[in-house]
């Protein structure tokens, strides 16, 4: 369900000069309104979104715009014009958005851009046009054409929203100043009154609002800090997700025509990073090549034409191609959205929801009979408790599902909700030991009401002074700290491309912390569960993961060929003996080496550097399978010196080994030599060794540590912590 | 690790690809394994009373099941079908008299179940009666044979198990010597680490455990857990149900760090309790040998050739003319946060747990008494107490290293039990991930007339007539059952695939025959004579241009999504 078409938005900025006033300690609403328009700005042209954007700024010392004559509309200039905002904008924004001497009325800047508005989206297709005054409302403003552009508002089809330094209704309004406290903390102003000025400007601003979107508009009206922390300029220009109409149906004869949309769904990162070249910085310069090769000892390539698909069924590879797949795939009829039966919504479990997203259905639009047929489903599953289980399909070319259709009564409009619901296959019923009347785990009555205690102190719902419960953590008003976070960072680079990346904004960290208010009123709570439930880190055992541990599930292909590999552990000296071994192959180096090593029949020298070879050929496939042979050679290398009492070439070979580590990317081979400690022979165990056991314990430890800051921190990587702590 | 990544798979493969989640714990990571040790005795093939099946034919439907599901969803888990009480007798060095290894411990395949399908039924009898028989019984010699099966495996094994289906309580009729070989073979066996299950079945005069077997099984996991089901199996669902409990593995996904704040920090396991199961992913072969091959990719320098180390390539994005560059680990420092675990934020009553708040499926947590020691009582006592006040606990979730932060809701469940005393939930909080306000879309909605009380009426009949019991495991996917079908027709020869039942379908004319005239009288009442809902209105096309000038129609419901 993609979605269509662009809107234009102008942001109109109050530069004037009462917006550099601010009381001691506090941010003007100059330096506020701007990084609200920065944010905004950053985030158009990061996640590259099609809407244009124009910047007209009132309160300059100059004047540029089209409707300035005869002294009228004097110190607005239209900064930009309408147009799909880039890079230059942002950097335009921080270098040039300067506070003016002047003060302009809001109004005349208001009609500036109703007709840059009208102008410049001429001719082309709009969704939606909007328009955002910022100001502090500080200034005097002739209210005698407000009539005459409320009308023509409405009529273009414009639609306005407000960011002033403080809220609308003066009874929260100590808590609306500044970019400073967190959402729940009361901030900032106490005592500051609003100037006349302002007092009859809010007024107008309530006048317009309500007139061009009845009790509803008001809710168009932010502070500035609201729209850094709730993206409230996003909503108005936020495109609507696409239609799909379908038919609802019960049984072959009851049709209901539905419209679904897409109503909640997990906004991802869209745009991905090329690789390029460090120096030069070009993406040409960097070539990608997928190889096909033979599980066998040379790795014979194979042209992909050569190749077939096939599919695992348990322990049998069946060859299956992707012609004779697609036809004998399960074929769905299209689209769908077919009532299978009515259950109790009780059966249906939360936490079994599946999929990603909730798609709202309505009755197709203007079709009434359609809405009372709608209307009369989810009216009486309403009552009864019920939901629709239903099969859905989007289209033709998608797997159909099975979900549930709830009902949804609004003040305002109905639908049913529809979320996926899992298949058989999706389910895993695991059993977990009882947690209730376990006598080892069952808390003591002073514990039950530590916890008690704990959880009345830390409630995120507050009564307000009417009585009413309110949210003070509304998960679903925090922008996504990812996106956030990745904007600043890429707006950063483009813009000091030598400097490094800057620290999380302190309001984006403060947005994911618990509410202060709440941070306090637990203190002694929290005490209190400290001291009555004793809670001890377990000191792990040697916890320390050996490679095979590592690799014993990792299902890599062939599952015969690992097994090899552990037999080769136990291999049987008679065995080999008794076989005719002259240098050491690929196919199974260990037990070609302690056969040249045991037979004598070349040097110990040349075994070992016929070993190291072997090693250096697995090593360069850089794959687990090859790491595990690579780990039982070195192993094989390390006891064999230890028994013949050289250390040397094993040490040699490992100090080298270790110096190429970064080169080769060998970090997570390394980990394992860790995990297994195959470190240098000290001389505690070989007299001729030249290091201590100190240095040879040492040998390994460093690495790690260096790697944890050299290496490219990697994905997944939670068991280098636990290595870390080990050490 | 993205290199070896991409070769190391395991079951969560498809929730790593989604780069948010992670793959299963190392450190239990190795195949899991399990022996079926069935009774073959002529007890186990009579009939039951109503002249269905018999507790071999249950036992057999119940083995072909976990096979199939083991070649869905777990196929590098090991499994063996093993009879004693038999009169012919098979096992690796023929040593063992009256014990009969149908089918070693290997990963299933289609041959298996094929194997399997001869068992059943009235056919599977006589089948049985010719080729294994019903003979004497040592069960020491069973689980002799059993401890070989799992000593000659050369794989690492992270998890054995061994079931026992029988519905004779004193196998040996009293001989001692029997009963104790048995016992000391048991323990040899649970020794190196198997558990041992007992799956009893149905006799008359009811199985009593204490006879024999109670010294044979494996100790309950915890002491509170009384180990045996007292009620014997008598419904092939139970059985399956109970077996499958058993079956498998449970691996936490990570275990991590709740932090209540305050250094007061407990140790929680995370399991996926549901995932969407897919297609597994093609494997590529060569053309004529049918053998599988390995990719390799790799960068080099486009003009002289070179081979790119990582440290040679950096990371860009262009926006319009201008090219941003950073460093592999700077990409990954962006995404940082805070180190991985879940930090308390506070509770908030149920009520304020929407259910339209849903991006994906949940997971579920379980304290890990290993890690921090006291963390199974803090949990306790904390799902107690938001169970009893109907709230929910609030927390900032990361899942690993270098991933962005989502709120999750920590909802309480307590443990329920089913009929037959198998655990239906278990006792831990289940994850729900919440939206941020980017997941939320705005979008309008549409209003329209309201149903009359008499109209809902009408429509209350309807959902009477179809009503039904929903339950989440009632549904097949079709589209895997298909591809697995369709495998099995390959692997096997067959001309064409069995054909599968497509549950998802609406039994139509089950759904008309309940519903008799009522579908018409609501019609009736709702739609006028002429209103074709079937029919495509093609004037009402809605083209972007006109829904912008309709406004006045809408009312924008982002507010009443939060």
């Amino acid at each position: 369900m993609a979605r269509a078409a662009k809107s234009a938005l102008v942001l109109c900025m109050d530069v004037g000069f009462s917006m550099s006033n601010s009381e001691p300690g506090q941010e003007p609403p100059f330096e506020q309104a701007k990084k609200v328009i920065q944010k905004f700005v950053q985030r158009q042209v990061f996640a590259e979104n099609k809407d244009e954007v124009g910047l007209v700024l009132f309160g300059t010392d100059g004047t540029k715009n089209r409707l300035a004559k005869d002294g009228q509309y004097e110190n607005i200039t239209v900064h930009r014009h309408l147009m799909m905002p880039d890079f230059e904008l942002l950097e335009e924004i921080e270098s040039e958005l300067q506070p003016g001497g002047q003060q302009a009325d809001w109004l005349d800047a208001l009609v500036v851009c109703m007709d840059l508005l009208q102008q410049e989206t001429m001719g082309k297709k709009f969704e939606r046009l909007n328009i955002v005054l910022l100001t502090d409302l500080n200034v005097q403003t002739s209210a005698d054409q407000l009539d005459v552009i409320i009308n023509s508002l409405k009529k273009a089809g414009i639609t306005l929203q407000f960011f002033l330094p403080f809220p609308l209704d003066g009874e929260d309004r100590a808590d609306g100043g500044g970019d400073g406290p967190g959402p729940s903390a009361a901030s900032a102003r106490p005592g500051k009154g609003l100037s006349s000025q302002q007092t009859q400007g809010l007024e107008m601003v309530k006048n317009i609002m309500t007139s061009l979107e009845e009790e509803d508009g008001l809710e168009e009206v932010h502070t500035f800090r609201d729209a850094l922390e709730k993206l409230s300029i996003f909503k108005r220009i936020d495109r609507r997700p696409m239609a799909w109409p379908c038919q609802l149906t019960i049984g072959s004869s009851l049709t209901i025509r539905i419209v679904g949309y897409k109503a909640v769904t997990e906004e991802k990162v869209k745009k991905s990073w090329t690789i390029v070249d460090a120096q030069s910085h070009q993406r040409d310069d960097v070539k990608r090549e997928t190889v096909y090769c033979l599980n066998d000892d040379d790795e014979t390539e194979v042209q992909k034409d050569d190749t077939i698909q096939g599919f695992r069924y348990g322990s049998d590879i069946v060859p299956f191609s992707k012609v004779d797949e697609d036809q004998m795939k399960y074929k769905s009829d299209g689209k769908c959205f077919s009532v299978l039966g009515f259950t109790k919504q009780e059966l249906i479990r939360r936490h079994q929801f599946m999929g990603s997203q909730v798609v709202k259905v309505f009755a197709a639009r203007d079709d009434e009979h359609a809405a009372v047929a709608l209307s009369a489903l989810i009216r009486a599953l309403d009552s009864l408790k019920m939901a629709a289980i239903v099969r859905y399909a989007y289209d033709r070319r998608s797997n159909p599902q099975v979900g549930a259709a709830f009902p949804c009564i609004k003040e305002k409009y109905e639908c049913l909700l529809y979320v996926q619901l899992p298949f058989m296959e999706d389910l895993r019923q695991f059993t977990f030991p009882m947690l209730e009347n376990n006598k080892k785990f069952t808390p003591s009555e002073s514990q039950l009401s530590a916890a008690d205690a704990l959880i009345d102190s830390m409630m995120l719902v507050e009564k307000d002074e009417d009585g009413e419960s309110v949210d003070v953590f509304k998960v679903n008003h925090i922008p996504n700290p990812q996106f956030q976070r990745l904007f600043q960072c890429l707006h950063h680079r483009g813009v000091n491309p030598d400097d490094p990346l800057p620290p999380v904004e302190p309001w984006l960290k403060r947005a994911l912390e618990r509410p202060q208010a709440v941070s306090a009123r637990c203190q002694a709570p929290l005490q209190d569960v400290k001291t009555k439930f004793p809670l001890k880190v377990v000191v792990k055992k040697k916890e320390q993961k050996t490679s095979a541990d590592v690799f014993g599930s990792s299902a890599d292909e062939p599952d015969a060929k690992r097994v090899k590999v552990d037999e080769e552990m136990e291999f049987n000296l008679a065995e080999i003996a008794a076989g005719n071994i002259t240098s050491v192959g690929s196919v199974n180096p260990v037990r070609d080496f302690c056969a040249l090593v045991r037979q004598k029949t070349v040097s110990f020298d040349q075994a070992c550097q016929q070993l190291t070879h072997r090693i250096e050929q697995l090593l360069g496939n850089r794959s687990p399978e090859y790491y595990m042979k690579s780990i039982a050679c070195i192993q094989a290398f390390r006891d064999q010196s230890v028994s013949s009492g050289n250390a040397e070439l094993f040490n040699s070979y490992m100090q080298s080994l270790k110096r190429s580590v970064p080169d080769r990317n060998l970090q997570e081979f390394w980990d394992l030599l860790i995990q297994d400690a195959l470190t240098l022979i000290s001389k505690d165990e070989v007299d001729g060794s030249t290091i201590s056991k100190q240095d040879a314990n040492q040998f390994l430890a460093f690495e790690q540590k260096e790697e944890v800051q050299a290496a490219p921190v990697q994905e997944d990587t939670g068991d280098v912590d636990d290595l870390l702590d080990m050490m | 690790m993205a290199e070896w990544r991409q070769y190391y798979q395991n079951e969560d493969d498809e929730v790593e690809e989604d780069e948010e989640d992670s793959g299963g714990d190392y450190k239990i990571s190795g195949r899991d394994s399990l022996v079926f040790l069935v009774d073959a005795s002529k007890e186990m093939f009579i009939k039951s009373e109503d002249g269905e099946t018999s507790n071999f034919d249950m036992t057999m439907q119940c083995v072909r099941s976990v096979y199939t599901s083991k070649i869905i969803s777990s196929d590098k888990d090991l499994v063996a079908l093993v009879f004693y009480g038999t009169e012919q007798s098979k096992n690796p060095r023929n040593s063992f008299k009256h014990v009969y290894v149908y089918h070693d411990l290997d990963s299933p395949g289609s041959q298996r179940v094929l194997d399997i399908d001869k068992l059943l039924g009235e056919k599977g009898a006589q089948f049985a009666e010719k080729t294994i028989g019903s003979g004497e019984t040592s069960l020491g010699e069973a689980l002799w044979c059993c401890s070989n099966l799992y000593s000659d495996i050369k794989l690492r094994l992270s998890h054995k198990r061994l079931m026992i289906f029988t519905c004779r309580d004193d196998p040996h009729g009293g001989d001692g010597a029997k009963d104790r070989q048995a016992r000391t073979k048991a323990a040899d066996l649970k020794e190196t680490g198997v558990v041992i299950d007992l799956m009893h079945l149905t006799k008359p005069g009811g199985f009593d455990v204490s006879l024999f077997f109670c010294d044979i099984v494996s100790p309950p996991e915890d002491e509170s857990e009384l180990g045996l089901q007292i009620e014997p199996c008598r419904k092939l669902e139970d059985l399956q149900k109970r077996v499958r409990a058993k079956e498998l593995k449970k691996r936490s996904q990570s275990r991590l760090t709740f932090s209540l704040g305050e250094g007061v920090n407990l140790a929680v396991g995370v399991y996926v309790l549901a995932r969407t199961a897919t297609k597994p992913s093609a494997v590529k072969l060569h053309r004529d040998t049918n053998e599988p091959v390995r990719t390799k990719t790799r960068y080099f320098h486009a003009h002289n050739g070179g081979i790119l180390l990582p440290n040679d390539m950096k990371r860009a994005q262009v926006y319009g003319k201008k090219q941003i560059v950073m460093e592999k680990d700077e990409v990954d420092e962006i995404k940082k946060f805070d180190d991985p675990g879940l930090v308390l934020m506070g509770f908030k009553p149920m009520d304020r747990l929407k259910l339209h708040h849903h991006i994906r499926p949940a997971l579920f947590i379980y304290p890990e008494e290993e890690q921090i020691s006291g963390s199974s009582c803090v949990f306790t006592a904390l799902l107690l107490k938001c169970s009893e006040k109907n709230v929910f606990a609030l927390c900032r979730y990361i899942p690993r290293r270098n991933t962005p932060p989502r709120f999750v809701a920590l909802v309480p469940q307590r443990e329920e039990l089913d009929q037959s005393q198998t655990q239906a939930t278990p006792p831990g909080f289940n994850v729900i991930f919440l939206p941020f306000a980017d997941d939320i879309r705005t979008l309008d909605a549409h209003v329209g007339p309201t149903a009359s009380d008499e109209q809902v009426d009408k429509m209350k009949e309807i959902v009477h007539k179809l009503r039904f019991k929903y339950k989440s495991d009632s549904f097949e996917n079709p589209v895997l059952q298909q591809h697995y079908r369709n495998l099995e027709a390959l692997a096997l020869n067959m001309l064409e695939p069995e054909p599968i039942e497509d549950l998802t379908m609406p039994k139509v004319q089950m759904m008309d025959a309940r519903l008799g005239p009522l579908a018409q009288e609501f019609k009736d009442l709702v739609y006028p004579p002429d209103y074709n809902p079937e029919g495509k209105p093609a004037a009402k096309r809605k083209t972007v241009s006109d829904s912008t000038a309709q406004a006045s129609g809408t009312t924008d419901c982002k507010k009443d999504v939060q």
